[in-house]
């Protein structure tokens, strides 16, 4: 890109140049602001000023709305950015003639903790450590273990379900129904208990976490951080809050793609999380599913992250485009004020509940209405085959098969199996890969197929049941072949 | 009346230096079939009076959010006479940005450079000469907790709206 000396904004590309310029001279009237800046806005497709221009000028409208088509073309990036990125380069030039004196000694600690964080030697362990505490010790242990612990034993288990058993028993003589509410699948011994009991303490302590990291302006830093990473994998530092999104709850990730600039990296970022990014509630489950099993958890999370940069970078080979590029506003550092943590958790708890509670009843009842048909004991059948080829009891083809309607569901469903005592820590893992791998739930698949597309988004699903149950097999084979027993 | 529209990032000091120029007296209220509040007040400067706009923070002309989009129309239908662009001096690098669309737009755009006390206590210092031949508007310097450099910017609003009159005969 060119720079011309004190023309603001007058150095953006030849072909943008070109077509604003074709704008300006067909913009007749008053807009209130300079025809150059109309045409800007409309070349960046802003709603408001596009329908006052089709208002003022309706003849005129159609010429300028193919100049915006055409010029777009020209470009692997949105207009939006291109120009952005020019007033960025004119306001550094524009720095360098003003600032007579930068200090240099001594930062602020503010800032010296921020450039600490963005170094890749002393950044990367600041990450773990906020890992560490943050989600492994804080989601994992606190929310996956004490508050499920506890809601599930001492309020589920001692009271409701009891209580609820005895209570429908007694006032539903047939069997069949009250199995509906009560039963080994019912929607209050299994589709409520599953939401309050397991899911609810581990995604709202997530969004605890998140929102504190967030509300610190943590992230940014992690984007700089992460960013040559992620653009080996077709990203770059801005898919990171997509991506630590994900990890509360991918569905809600899925949707804030939105904010990646190129069509491109929402494709890759969509499939990462559709593959390899688990969210919280499948996290948590996983965390204390492996609790015990040090070498377990870190075999599973070795084989996730290197699905996660395998399928990134080869996704970013297959798919055609450019490297993107990286900016990004970064906010100071601030400590986290308990009122916003507050609000951000509970609009998004808000959110995820209102999302799933609906789900998880309804999975109850089809599972009801599978059992009365006897459709629900075919499909677990034909699971028990692959189920069998990665080495998993045959029992667990219904934890998969609750996977369908939720990928936290499937995990809950494996934790009452592992409870049971059924699973060894070589099925254990494999299952945890399986189940962290396997397909989005509904609500996901869903939302892929309303942001990438009805092809893309099935391509997607099927791309990942595959992959997920091949991974599952070679884990298996491997563990076998070497006769490692975890 | 004439208008002076006062707009900016969140977190420059916009509401202090607006009550900086207007004194006691403001009046907040929803904007047009919004939720977003704008608050107006009156100034007198020289000879003149103007009413003087508190506008919601931005970080583009291209809006994203409510606040942007209202503090976009206001610039567009309310025409003000003068535009008063604030940044937190730290940080002009990043707010030049938005300041280079303003005057690209051709609104009557005055840099106000302020929380210039924080910017000189970290060491940094500015050549304005060099900053309002780039951009070809005035450029002010201003504390608004202390009101250092207010009666300046007054004078700089003088001027400027004085020597626009007379362009525009």
């Amino acid at each position: 890109m060119k720079t011309s000396q004190g023309q603001i904004g007058k150095n953006l590309g030849d072909i943008l140049e070109v077509s604003l310029e074709r704008i300006e001279s067909l913009l007749k009237g008053d807009y209130g602001l300079s025809k150059r800046a109309i045409g800007l806005f409309l070349l960046q497709e802003d709603g408001e000023l596009i329908s006052k221009v089709r208002e003022t000028q309706p003849d005129i409208w159609p010429v300028i709305e193919k100049i915006i088509r055409d010029t777009k073309q020209h470009y692997q990036q949105p207009l939006t950015y291109i120009i952005n990125l020019s007033y960025h380069e004119e306001a550094r030039r524009i720095m360098q003639t003003v600032l007579t004196h930068m200090p240099r000694q001594s930062l602020p600690f503010r800032e010296r903790l921020s450039r600490v964080m963005i170094n890749p030697v002393t950044g990367l362990p600041i990450l773990l450590l906020i890992l560490y505490y943050g989600i492994y010790k804080f989601v994992g242990g606190f929310g996956a273990g004490m508050a499920v612990d506890f809601i599930e034993k001492k309020i589920f288990e001692a009271h409701i379900n009891l209580w609820f058993t005895r209570l429908f028993n007694l006032f539903i003589p047939w069997r069949l129904l009250a199995d509906l509410f009560v039963g080994e699948f019912g929607i209050l011994t299994l589709g409520i208990r599953y939401a309050i009991a397991l899911i609810l303490p581990i995604v709202a302590t997530f969004f605890i976490a998140f929102a504190v990291i967030e509300d610190s302006g943590y992230l940014p830093r992690l984007a700089l951080l992460i960013d040559r990473l992620f653009k080996k994998i077709g990203l770059t530092g801005r898919a990171v809050i997509p991506m630590v999104l994900g990890l509360g709850c991918d569905t809600m990730a899925t949707m804030v793609t939105r904010t990646l600039p190129t069509k491109r990296e929402r494709v890759i970022a969509t499939v990462l999380l559709a593959l390899a990014v688990p969210c919280s509630a499948q996290l948590g489950v996983i965390l204390s599913l492996l609790a015990g099993n040090p070498k377990g958890l870190w075999l599973w999370a070795f084989i996730v992250g290197l699905v996660f940069l395998l399928i990134g970078f080869l996704s970013s080979l297959i798919l055609p485009g450019e490297a993107p590029s990286f900016y990004m506003e970064i906010p100071p550092l601030r400590l986290p004020k308990f009122s916003n943590v507050f609000i951000k958790t509970l609009t998004r708890v808000e959110w995820y509940f209102r999302e799933i509670f609906p789900m998880f009843i309804l999975a109850s009842i089809f599972i009801w209405l599978g059992q009365l048909t006897g459709l629900f004991g075919l499909l677990t059948r034909i699971l028990e085959h692959p189920i069998r080829w990665i080495g998993l009891p045959d029992k667990a083809s219904v934890a998969f098969l609750f996977g369908f309607f939720r990928r936290d569901y499937g995990a809950a469903g494996l934790y009452d199996i592992k409870k049971a005592g059924l699973l060894n820590g070589n099925q254990l893992v494999v299952a945890c890969v399986t189940l962290t791998l396997f397909l989005p739930c509904i609500a996901q698949f869903l939302m892929n197929v309303k942001e990438r597309g009805v092809r893309t988004g099935i391509a997607i699903s099927v791309f990942v049941l595959f992959f997920s149950f091949s991974t599952g097999f070679l884990v298996n084979f491997l563990l076998i072949l070497f006769g490692v027993h975890l | 009346m004439k208008k002076i529209a006062v707009v900016g990032s969140p977190n420059v000091g916009k509401s202090l230096l607006f009550n900086r120029l207007t004194g006691a007296y403001a009046n907040v209220s929803n904007y047009p079939g919004t939720t977003v509040e704008v608050t107006r007040g009156r100034a007198k400067i020289g000879e003149n009076e103007f009413e003087v706009i508190d506008t919601p923070g931005m970080y583009s002309l291209l809006p994203i959010s409510e606040e942007e989009r209202v503090a976009r129309s206001i610039l567009l239908s309310e025409r003000p006479e003068v535009v008063l662009y604030i940044v937190d001096a730290k940080n002009l690098e990043r707010m030049l940005p938005l300041g280079l669309q303003l005057i690209e737009a051709k609104l009557p755009v005055i840099l106000v450079l302020n929380i210039i006390d924080e910017a000189e206590n970290i060491g940094m210092s500015f050549n304005l000469g060099h900053l309002e031949k780039e951009l070809r508007v005035p450029v002010a310097a201003t504390a608004s907790t202390t009101g250092r450099g207010i009666d300046v910017l007054k004078g700089k609003i003088e001027d400027f709206t004085r020597s626009n009159r007379q362009k525009s005969g």
